[in-house]
């Protein structure tokens, strides 16, 4: 469906006026996922000094010789990033996908109007 | 005999790694033929080789060496400093990197002057490039010059120009292609230096979690060093978080978090890694190479504090002599059989040498790259052929890596942490702003954006560097502050870390200015956020650099 898109010598412009909506649309769902997976993120990043502060007990209880908070920040972090960036591109690839057709996105004369009229962004708050 | 190879091996093995380096530099310049290869290797990169040549060019000395040295010295507390190098690569994956290659500008001076229209905003990115640039080479200098001393018996300044000058013939000769395949290579030499002895030694003094958990059995111990008394940390302290490292001032929680401030935002503003992204043929090939690596510096991030954990038990003598960061060139030699310590301490010596080179060379492509692209071939002479541009490249690689030798010789007495330190509190204040909010914030005006980047930036460096001249008594604080030691201490901890106020401050003001000159909003502002958010699908992607 998307081979129309690609191929440069048969592309129609995409008209100006429509340029400040499509941004908003685009910018709107990428920035929704990002801002989400970094909210996971900071959540994590953050809280832990506050545990290590507040909550020694917990940070420097033993696991398999490790204290928790070692453990957590020495070794299992690496794989939380890696979990959230992959997380993160599979989703981002997917709004590319959704928003490649820029009539869909815009609402403008859409040959598939009827399943892509949901207006883009909803599900961002 | 046999003394003689023991004494000699770790010089073979950095030989071997000077001359696969050069070699493959060699190798790949016959490949590299036009300026736009020189450049940037004509965005025919693969995911794999370019994530491979990012880690290479982003573990430098201070990840090489410096993570294990301070977790040694300090236990808990540094581990930040690796999880939050690669923290950064996760922000830079989320905000910046997709944008950014879309955009089709090649250095954060084309992005300034794309984004803006303004050749006079491009002047003032280029003096941050050669800003955060020169920082972190000194200190990449520095452990040049320090390990060769350690290996060889060097003085510290012949280790600099030996070093020095191998990178900068080799950047000079090959541009960025030669520099993508022997940072490739690097990358995979470091990871094999820094595990592979690993096993061999937690074979010795036992696994990971096993001598940490002795450690921990013994709270009130120190390592028993022989010589003169040094006040160490019990087991304890420096197993448990906000030990010694991050209580220096009294407010452990505060330092902390500004500290990953710093780490995570710093990490997008560096410039020799964000040159990179550039390299990749679109968006999605971007991103793919973000999470690659992520993975490749997370797996090497998870050996360095073993070492430091291992050094405490193994040669708690550094502890007496200051000297730490050798703690993975010395710890090898600690095994019975010296042979195989000597074979294993020149592997992770040469792994040691290639963190040099690698992020020397990364940095000197793209001090030299900015000059030669930016300086010369925008405002010396606009109008200059690509092989002119090219001669201007390879005189400054050539001027930049004498510049590096002679501040190295200089820094010898400075902290390599505190140098680090300056470049990632200058970029995360400077670069990252203008990225984030030109990235992502339609009414970003140029002075906006320049005075955020200006004023955090310098304003970062001027508490870093005071800070430092403190610590070495040539400056003290006025009296009224250092009369109040809770003041005192918060002011020292955010002078000393000034990232938690650096960068929200960049921010504010690149939105409180870009408000009152809303005027100035670029007037196509809408066909640039496409260009940077639309996927390639959409063609409306450009490419600044000429092919």
């Amino acid at each position: 469906m998307a081979n129309d898109v690609q191929k440069h010598s048969e592309r129609e412009e995409i008209p100006r006026e429509l340029y400040p909506g499509l941004v908003r649309a685009l910018m709107r769902r990428q920035a929704g996922l990002s801002l989400k997976v970094a909210a996971v993120f900071l959540a994590m990043l953050l809280l832990l000094p506050l545990v290590n502060y507040y909550l020694p007990q917990y940070a420097n209880a033993r696991l398999g010789g490790f204290t928790l908070s070692w453990l957590f920040l020495g070794v299992l972090f690496y794989p939380v990033t890696w979990v959230l960036s992959w997380y993160f591109i599979r989703a981002s690839n997917r709004i590319e996908e959704e928003c490649s057709d820029w009539r869909a996105l815009t609402g403008g004369a859409s040959r598939s109007a009827s399943e892509e009229k949901e207006p883009v962004g909803s599900d961002v708050k | 005999m046999s003394d003689f190879l023991i004494q000699y091996t770790p010089l073979i093995f950095v030989i071997l790694m000077v001359i696969a380096t050069i070699g493959l530099g060699i190798w790949a310049t016959r490949r590299a033929q036009t300026a736009s290869d020189f450049f940037v290797a004509s965005r025919s990169v693969g995911v794999g080789m370019n994530a491979s040549a990012i880690s290479g060019e982003y573990l430098s000395a201070a990840s090489f060496m410096g993570v294990a040295g301070l977790v040694m010295k300090f236990g808990y507390d540094p581990l930040w400093y690796p999880a939050c190098y690669a923290a950064g690569y996760l922000f830079l994956l989320l905000f910046i990197a997709g944008p950014l290659r879309r955009f089709g500008a090649y250095t954060i001076p084309d992005f300034a002057e794309g984004r803006f229209d303004s050749p006079a905003f491009r002047k003032i990115a280029v003096t941050f490039v050669l800003f955060i640039g020169f920082f972190y080479t000194m200190p990449q200098m520095k452990g040049a010059g320090i390990t060769m001393s350690q290996i060889m018996g060097w003085e510290y300044w012949v280790g600099i120009v030996v070093v020095g000058a191998v990178i900068t013939f080799n950047v000079a000769l090959g541009g960025m292609k030669g520099i993508t395949f022997v940072q490739a290579f690097q990358y995979w030499a470091k990871m094999f230096a820094i595990s592979l002895p690993v096993f061999i030694l937690m074979a010795v003094y036992g696994a990971y979690h096993n001598v940490l958990g002795a450690l921990a059995e013994n709270p009130a111990a120190v390592p028993e060093v022989s010589g003169e008394a040094v006040k160490l940390a019990t087991n304890e302290s420096w197993i448990s978080p906000f030990g010694a490292f991050t209580s220096k001032y009294g407010y452990p929680l505060l330092y902390t978090y500004s500290l990953i401030v710093a780490l995570v935002c710093g990490t997008a503003g560096l410039p020799h890694i964000l040159v990179r992204f550039y390299t990749n043929p679109d968006g999605r090939a971007a991103k793919r190479t973000t999470l690659w690596v992520m993975i490749l510096i997370g797996v090497f991030y998870m050996f360095t504090p073993v070492w430091g954990v291992l050094g405490r038990v193994g040669v708690p003598e550094l502890y007496v002599s200051g000297k730490t960061d050798a703690v993975v060139i010395d710890l090898p030699k600690t095994l019975d059989n010296r042979l195989l310590g000597a074979v294993l301490s020149g592997i992770t010596s040469a792994g040691a040498f290639a963190a040099f080179m690698s992020t020397f060379s990364g940095l000197l492509v793209s001090m030299s790259g900015a000059l030669a692209h930016d300086v010369y071939g925008r405002i010396l002479r606009p109008h200059s052929s690509p092989e002119e541009r090219m001669v201007a490249f390879k005189i400054a690689a050539i001027v930049f890596g004498a510049i590096s030798m002679y501040l190295g010789y200089v820094a010898e007495s400075w902290d390599i942490a505190k140098m680090v330190g300056w470049a990632f509190a200058i970029g995360a204040a400077s670069y990252f702003p203008l990225l984030l909010m030109g990235s992502w914030w339609r009414g970003l005006t140029k002075y906006g954006a320049g005075a955020g980047m200006l004023i955090g930036g310098l304003l970062s460096l001027s508490a870093i560097v005071g800070s430092m001249l403190i610590d070495k008594k040539i400056l003290a604080l006025p009296g009224f502050i250092a009369g109040k030691p809770e003041l005192r201490g918060v002011i020292l901890t955010l002078m000393d870390q000034p990232a938690i106020w650096g960068v929200p401050l960049s921010l504010v003001l690149m939105v409180v200015i870009s408000k009152m000159t809303a005027r100035d909003v670029p007037a196509d502002v809408d066909v640039k956020m496409l260009r940077l958010h639309a996927p390639e699908e959409m063609g409306l992607s450009k490419n600044y650099i000429e092919h």
